[in-house]
């Protein structure tokens, strides 16, 4: 069912040319080069080291992997990480 | 970003030790609260360090019961702990506001006076009259009326013909330009003489109105009569007075010496220049290197440059460059023909700046004389010219 609706709501973005980050309460991230990572939109931290940083988003897990990384600003939309960022995955 | 620093700074924050083992749960709690937390960094497994504001520290207090964590502080930052302490320090706030009062009171005097453009005027004459204006040194700035003043400075001195007046820190400047006054006119009724303004031998005296009493070929010295304004008659009773008027040529010499040595020494650089950089405090010198000079014959030049060069020149520390450049002495003998030829140019030159725009030249001597390896060059001219000059006659009964 849930599927489904995705599914809806994606095509009717498509359609409407709406951003999908809002139509499907989708996480946006936006990385500046290799220093700062900018997740809007996350729904809570799971996993908080220096070289790991793990954000709980609407389409799974944000594994942030980095050395000597901080947490900048910590909001209910949004997070700013700072530090070397050596890699970013989802994990289901 | 700045200015969310600048606000966090007046609002007052603290930094927060939070120990416990679901640090994450209480990082997500904090931020559904509300709660605005930055600057968050791992310190240990157990331990993160976060800056956040004293409203939201008081609010923290529910989470912390909730996750059961520890937090403290480390430090307390900003504006409202600085006045805290400068609360308990009393006696160092007064002497801030007296400090700051004492400058706002000494900088609303006029500490120093500045006079610019002047050249006949003199700046005593200036100042003094400033002095009756009671305008000087040691006077309150806001009681001088700069408007009134410049029009005061330029209705005493009739001299300026333009004035600016205006502060600059504590000096007041004064810039002045001065006019060229054109010789006085005598007026036509006033009764006047011609007398002679140099000396010289006349060669024509024209009376338009008065008296010539001197005639041709004779001598005349400075300020002596040529042509007089008073006509006296037997059959009046007082003799009339006349504004006279007319030309009284004469012949006068201008003459100009030269001398130049005919065998010279000429200082000629070699190109090897040694500098010494000095420190001034006021006018007490202190050297960076040691004056060792390395040349014979040296000609020593001096730069004084304040600073900071923003300050100007006032600037009580300078910096003193001392260059010596090196020279050799040549001996250098001249063509005693061409050092005649041009002795003489230069002083024909010399003379014709002299010459009045009416004059009319006669005869031109020149006379060389050798001496002790030194040659003297004499050019005399001859002109005529009109050497008379009117001069007002005061009555003695007066």
């Amino acid at each position: 069912m849930k599927k489904r609706m995705d599914q809806i709501k994606s095509n009717v973005s498509d359609i409407f040319e709406l951003p999908k980050d809002i139509v499907m309460d989708l996480p946006k991230i936006t990385i500046v080069g290799n220093m700062q990572v900018i997740i809007t939109n996350h729904k809570g931290l799971i996993e908080y080291t220096k070289n790991i940083i793990r954000v709980n988003t609407n389409c799974g897990v944000l594994k942030i992997i980095g050395a000597d990384m901080c947490i900048k600003t910590i909001i209910t939309e949004e997070i700013i990480i700072i530090g070397t960022i050596e890699g970013i995955e989802f994990l289901y | 970003m700045l200015a969310i620093k600048i606000w966090n700074y007046f609002r007052g924050y603290v930094i927060i030790r939070v120990e416990g083992l679901t640090l994450e749960k209480f990082l997500n709690l904090a931020t559904n609260k509300d709660i605005y937390l930055w600057d968050i960094e791992r310190i240990e497994y157990t331990i993160i360090e976060a800056k956040v504001s004293v409203k939201g520290f008081k609010s923290l207090r529910k989470i912390v019961r909730k996750v059961g964590c520890r937090v403290y502080i480390v430090e307390k930052r900003g504006f409202p702990f600085l006045l805290e302490k400068l609360r308990k320090r009393k006696m160092l706030g007064f002497g801030f506001i007296i400090f700051i009062g004492l400058i706002f009171f000494l900088t609303s005097f006029i500490w120093n006076i500045e006079i610019l453009g002047n050249e006949k005027i003199k700046d005593e004459e200036i100042i003094n009259f400033l002095e009756e204006m009671d305008v000087g040194k040691g006077r309150f700035k806001h009681k001088v009326d700069l408007d009134k003043l410049k029009s005061n400075i330029l209705d005493n001195f009739q001299r300026l013909s333009f004035a600016s007046v205006e502060f600059k820190g504590t000096k007041l400047l004064i810039e002045v330009k001065e006019q060229d006054l054109p010789p006085k006119e005598i007026d036509k009724d006033t009764p006047c003489n011609i007398v002679a303004k140099k000396k010289g031998v006349i060669e024509k005296v024209i009376a338009k109105n008065g008296k010539g009493i001197v005639s041709e070929g004779e001598v005349v010295k400075k300020g002596q009569l040529l042509i007089t304004g008073v006509i006296e008659d037997e059959l009046l009773e007082n003799n009339i007075l006349v504004h006279s008027e007319g030309e009284a040529l004469a012949r006068t010499r201008y003459s100009r010496k030269k001398e130049e040595p005919i065998e010279k020494t000429v200082k000629e650089e070699t190109g090897n220049i040694y500098t010494v950089k000095e420190i001034k405090f006021g006018k007490k010198g202190i050297g960076l290197s040691k004056i060792d000079i390395p040349f014979k014959e040296y000609i020593e030049e001096v730069e004084e440059e304040p600073l900071i060069e923003k300050f100007g020149d006032d600037f009580p520390v300078k910096v003193v460059t001392y260059k010596y450049i090196e020279v050799e002495k040549k001996k250098i003998k001249h063509n005693i023909d061409s050092l005649k030829k041009s002795t003489q140019v230069l002083a024909v030159q010399e003379i014709n700046k002299k010459l009045p725009k009416d004059a009319k030249i006669i005869s031109k001597d020149v006379i060389y004389l050798e001496e002790e390896n030194k040659l003297i060059t004499e050019v005399i001219i001859e002109v005529i010219e009109d050497i008379g000059e009117k001069q007002i006659i005061y009555n003695k009964e007066d």
